[in-house]
This record gives C-alpha cells, structure tokens and sequence, in this order.
C-alpha cells in the first residue's frame, strides 16, 4: 500500500489528474449500476407509501410478504420455470448449432465460405419486430402456435448471427499448426473442434453464452404472441406485467416480482464475466 | 493454459440443459392448461394483482370443483387484446374473454372476432339480472350486444375530511368557488389541495369530467367524438373554468408530472386532501385513511353550467365477458360458466371480498371497503352522472389527447389547450 502510495507521488501531475478522473468515473459508473439495484432490493420490502416518501432509505422491516404475493398474484414459479426451460433449452440448440458452424467458417479458406459468413451477418440487419408477423404465420402454419416448443427453435435462429460472428472471430486466433498436428496424430474433425478448439474457446463460448442468456431470458414480444397467456406456458416477463394495474400497483410487489427476473442475470453474469472478459481482452491484445 | 469453466464443465452443463429439458417439460405444471378439447378457455384480464383477481380464480376453482368441468384460465393484463387478436387471426383464441371496452376491444363485435350475446342474454335468463344501462352501454349502433357487463366503476371525488378541517374547511366543497376557497385553505396549511395524474388518464378524465360541466350529454358525445371543442360554446366554457381553477390552485403544485399511481399515494399518505379516483382504486385505500374520508362529487361550477350536483363519472364499461368464434363451438360449457359468474353468491363475493362493482343488479355492498360503499350510495340527489367519454374517443387519439391533457395541467392559456385537443384527432 505504501509503496503503491509512493509510486503514484512520483507520477507526473497529467497522470495523477487522469488517474483520478478515470477513478471517479469509474466510481461514478459503479454507482450508476448499484443503486436502481439497491432501489430494487430496499423497495422490495416497503409499502407504496414508503417508497414514494423515502425511495432510498432502508426499509423498516424484513417482511418476505411482497415477494409473496408476487409468487402468488403473477404465478411467478412457474414462470421462473417456463423462463429457465426455454432459455436453457435455446442456449444449447445455439451452442450446438454455432460452434460446428463457426468452426466450419473459421476453418474455410475460398470464396464459399467468406460468402456463406456474410449470410450469416446478413442476420442483424432484419428488424426483429418486422419479422413478427411474419414468425407468427409460421408458428400457425407449423401448428406450434402457443407453445414453448416454437420459441425454443425460434430464439436460437435471432442469435446465431451474432454467436456465429463471434465464435468464428475467436476460432480464427487459434494457430492452424495446432489443427494440423492433431490431424497428423489421425484426429477426425470433430475431434478437432471437440479436443482442440473447444477448450481455446471457453472465453468466446461464455461470450456467446452470456450475451444470449441475457436476449433469450429477457425476450418479452415474441413469448407473449407465440407462447401466449397460458400461466403453464408463459415466460416470467410476460407474467411480470400483471403486477402492474391501471391504477394502485402495488410497487413493492412489482419490484420484488421484478428481483425474480433480475437475480438470474445477475447470477449468470458473476459465473460468466471473468470468461468473458478474457474474451475481450485476448481481442483486444491480438487486435 | 487455465480457464474459470472446463470443457468438462462447459459440456457438462449443455447436456444436463439438454436432459433437465424434457424432464421439464414433462413436468404436469408445466402442462398447457388449454389443452384437451374438454376444456373451456377463459381469457382474462381479472388477473395478477387487480382488483378481484384472486376471488375471480376461486370462483372458477370452486366451479370446477362443483360441476367437474375443466376450465383453463389464460391470463394476460393490458396487453390482453392484442394477445387475443393474434390468437384469433391463427384460430387459437380462448372461447371467452373477459376484459374491458376500450380501445381495440371496440371493434371485436363488427370485425367477427367476437358474438353478439343479445340472443344468450334471454336464453340464458341473463337480462333480468343485469342492470339496463350497463346492457345499453355494451350495445353497439347497429344494436349488437357486445358482450355480457360483468363489472363496473364509479369515479368519485374522495375528500380527506381530517385534513379539510385542519384547514378550518367544514364541509367538503360542492361549488367551484367553495373548491377554490378550500384549496387556498388547504394551500395556507401546507396541504396539497387536489391531486390527479396530470400526465397520464386519470388527468385525462378529470379534464374531460370537467368540461361535462358546460355541455349536455348528447354535447359531449359530439365533442368527445369529433374533437371539436372550438365549435361548442360550452365546451369552451368547460376549458376556460378548467384553466379558470387550475390558476386558482387548486390541483398541487406539478401536477402534471404525476400519475394515477402518484395521486392515490399522495392522497394516502396525507399529502393531497382531494383525489378523483375510480371504485376499484378506493378499494386500495388503507382503513386508517378511509376512516376520514368522505366520497361526493367533483364541485359544479357557481356560475354557468349544467349540473345540478356535483359531478360523477358513472361506467358500465368495466369487464365483459365476451364470446369467441371458438367459443361458439362449446356453448354448452360457456352457457353454465356464465351463469354462475352471474349467481348472488359470485356477485356477493366479488363485492365483499374484492370491493368491486358489478353489474348485476343487486342490494349488497361492500363491507370491508367502505369508500367503494360510500361511492355505491351516491343517488342522483347527491351527484349527478356524466359520462366516461371512452367509447366514444377513437383509438387513436387516446395517448395524443392524453398529451394535450398534460399541457392543460401545466400554464397553457385555454386556446392553446384547445388546439392541442383538437390536433389529438387529427391522428384518425
């Protein structure tokens, strides 16, 4: 501590003020972060009238009632359940779908492939809401409509452009040697991708994971037209909504209905970060 | 080379994603509760946390219990037509929805997404037992039932009589100029006077409820569906006395920033003496407040006008239940269902236990909610009714009039309002 003390006494005057800029906004963008979080959790526990008097203070009890009336008014386990379900369920079929597609690309070297990855990116520039419409028909005409099963294909289809753009950015790093060696030693290509790739590409695959959790957990338009209203079915943000009436919500059930869909990501996020920003950071290094 | 997840991990986690899946989806909660054609679906938007939510999903639970039909209630809130509409267009709506008449519910009837219920009304023994008004109120021109009226709402004015009298105010205010005085009184005790969401409906309707000051019923229907208020003497009267009292102070202080949920927490937290609020929402107020609390009408104009009380806003137009195209197909299991909902026993349960009113003629008042009582009692020798101008604004124009509503409570002069209101129905 001393020394570091010291160090920063010897940096010229520049660098102390952009050190302590830089450390002020970044306290500034922390506490940007923490405290609609902190209002979230205190609200939780509070009346209407508590948290329109006093929205920051600390409440004057620990009473679980909100959260339980949540549960009970919104159905919230269940949905928690539907939400968990269709997103692990389209994280994997993305997974399985993205990584032999960007292998496959990564590992391309003429014309064909160059074209096909420009399909893929041809992905972001279709409006997800102009393509609900057209989504809806499908499900009609499929017979999937108001299932879950139909947004469990339709979510991995909105996120393997960006999954696939990433996954084949992050596989393209890895050396060839290191394919050819394993090929030499009488690997086949999935073992290729299984052995080699795969391990490389934890960081990029916890990117992947990371940023679709958040897409797939948090969708609200598509659930609520394709998977519809049934409490057996629907997803925790299409159920959260019913918390909200025209006039006297209640806010401290909103707000501990809304900790249901907001603690997942939190969750997530703390077990994937660390990965992710090795992601970022191997990009910038070899940038 | 070390990482925070293995590969083991990593692969581990897709296939116990990929095996906890299907154990999931197997899982009998997780059943699709519509399915199995034996099933009458129930499209509601008495659900989650509104008013009767919960004695609604007993009733449905106790008749099942009684009759062993399956009902499978699907749930949504606000969003509940457009849900409906798209289940519609892929021939997957719900045999009957109970939601209310507004906005793109108003045309379900003539576009074919839904019956007319006039002929189920007397096959079923269903006209005696609702109110006439609320029957004309769901009847469209062409004399189309729309659907049956279910529930509905008063709109009075509630007066924190506590705080009136720390003002040294005696009575609540029946006339503009006792409302004036009352809120100088109010205003010199550091006490908010009138409290509305200025930004948002209950803005919205308080504006229109006082322009229902100057005009006659069939006036309004014409402003209110045309928009024209530069074109009724009264209507611009109705303006005037608006800007006339909001000058006078008597809403508080920013009123334009607050919303229907601000108003009521201001008024239960003893911030406001006065709110205009609907019945379902004074169900919501604490006891300890409603204790000093007196409902009325919102104070006539002194001079002018056309009213001879204090003004109430009165509306059938709460929750209907309404028949599907599909729901023609299981009018066996529609026809019992409706009966019960409307039995003494449910109606006596949605008032007692959910401080709701309902549309079923009936003698019972709610107990445990007493301003949605005090707000039942209102004769017209107390108040007199205007009219919830709802059905007669076309979809369209609702969120622009509510912007030009939100001007009004500002310091716009009375002809900026008007044009602001008249541009709304330019949107049509």
């Amino acid at each position: 501590m001393a020394q570091r003390a010291a160090v920063a006494r010897r940096l010229p005057l520049r660098d102390r003020i952009g050190s302590i800029t830089s450390g002020t906004l970044a306290w500034i963008y922390a506490a940007l972060l923490v405290i609609p979080f902190y209002y979230f959790i205190v609200s939780s526990f509070k009346t209407n009238e508590e948290i329109f008097e006093s929205p920051l203070s600390l409440p004057t009890t620990f009473d679980f009632s909100n959260f339980t009336t949540a549960i009970q008014q919104a159905d919230l386990g269940l949905a928690v359940a539907n939400s968990a379900l269709t997103t692990v369920a389209a994280l994997v079929l993305t997974l399985l779908l993205a990584l032999p597609a960007s292998f496959a690309l990564a590992r391309a070297r003429g014309r064909a492939g160059k074209i096909v990855e420009s399909v893929f990116a041809l992905g972001f520039l279709i409006p997800s809401f102009a393509a609900l419409f057209p989504t809806f028909l499908l499900a009609a005409a499929l017979g999937l409509f108001h299932t879950r099963t139909f947004v469990i294909f339709l979510l991995p289809a909105t996120a393997l452009p960006l999954s696939i753009v990433i996954l084949t950015s992050f596989m393209r790093t890895i050396p060839r040697e290191l394919e050819e060696a394993a090929s030499m030693d009488g690997a086949s290509s999935l073992q290729v991708l299984r052995q080699v790739y795969l391990p490389i590409c934890v960081p990029g695959i916890a990117t992947v994971l990371l940023l679709n959790f958040l897409s797939f957990w948090n969708a609200y338009l598509y659930p609520l037209i394709l998977i519809g209203p049934d409490t057996a079915q629907r997803t925790i943000q299409v159920a959260l909504p019913t918390l909200k009436v025209d006039a006297g919500t209640d806010y401290g059930v909103l707000m501990a209905g809304t900790l249901f869909t907001l603690l997942p990501v939190y969750l997530v996020y703390t077990v994937l970060q660390r990965q992710m920003q090795r992601a970022l950071l191997s990009g910038a290094v070899k940038g | 080379m070390s990482h925070g997840i293995s590969r083991r991990t990593l692969l581990g986690a897709a296939l116990s994603g990929g095996i906890i899946t299907p154990l999931l989806a197997g899982c009998g909660a997780l059943v699709p509760a519509s399915s199995g054609s034996n099933a009458l679906t129930v499209h509601t938007q008495i659900s989650g946390a509104v008013a009767g939510a919960q004695v609604f999903s007993d009733v449905v639970a106790a008749y099942q219990r009684s009759t062993a039909r399956k009902v499978a209630l699907l749930k949504n809130g606000s969003d509940l037509p457009i849900v409906f509409e798209t289940s519609t267009l892929a021939g997957k709506e719900a045999d009957v929805a109970i939601v209310n008449m507004m906005g793109r519910t108003l045309s379900w009837t003539r576009l074919g997404a839904t019956v007319p219920v006039n002929d189920y009304l007397d096959d079923w023994g269903l006209r005696d037992l609702i109110i006439p008004e609320a029957l004309a109120e769901w009847t469209d021109d062409e004399g189309r039932l729309r659907a049956f009226p279910f529930t509905r709402t008063n709109w009075p004015v509630s007066f924190n009589t506590g705080l009136l009298e720390e003002a040294g105010v005696g009575a609540i205010p029946t006339t503009s100029d006792e409302l004036i005085a009352a809120a100088d009184a109010l205003r010199s005790k550091g006490i908010g006077p009138v409290t509305v969401g200025g930004s948002d409906w209950s803005g919205q309707k308080m504006f229109l409820q006082i322009i229902q000051g100057f005009i006659t019923q069939d006036e309004a229907r014409t402003v209110f569906s045309t928009g024209k208020i530069s074109e009724s003497p009264g209507a611009i009267a109705g303006v005037e006395h608006f800007v006339e009292l909001r000058d006078a102070g008597v809403f508080v202080d920013n009123v334009q920033g607050y919303t229907s949920d601000s108003e009521l927490t201001q008024f239960n937290t003893r911030k406001a003496a006065i709110v205009p609020a609907m019945s379902s929402a004074l169900a919501l107020v604490p006891n300890e407040r409603a204790a000093e609390v007196t409902v009325g009408g919102w104070p006539k104009p002194s001079s002018g006008g056309v009213l001879e009380h204090p003004s109430v806003i009165k509306s059938f137009n709460g929750h209907g239940i309404w028949i599907s195209e599909n729901g023609l197909g299981k009018l066996d299991l529609i026809k019992p269902f409706v009966q019960n909902l409307y039995t003494p026993e449910v109606t006596d349960e949605f008032i007692l236990g959910s401080g709701r009113d309902m549309s079923r003629i009936t003698d019972t008042v709610s107990q445990d909610f007493p301003l949605v009582a005090q707000g039942s009692r209102l004769t017209d020798d107390d108040v007199t009714p205007v009219m919830l101008p709802d059905l007669l604004i076309p979809d369209a124009v609702f969120e622009p009039m509510i912007q030009a509503t939100a001007l009004a409570y500002g310091s716009a002069p009375a002809d900026r309002i008007i044009d602001a209101f008249e541009k709304s129905y330019q949107a049509v």
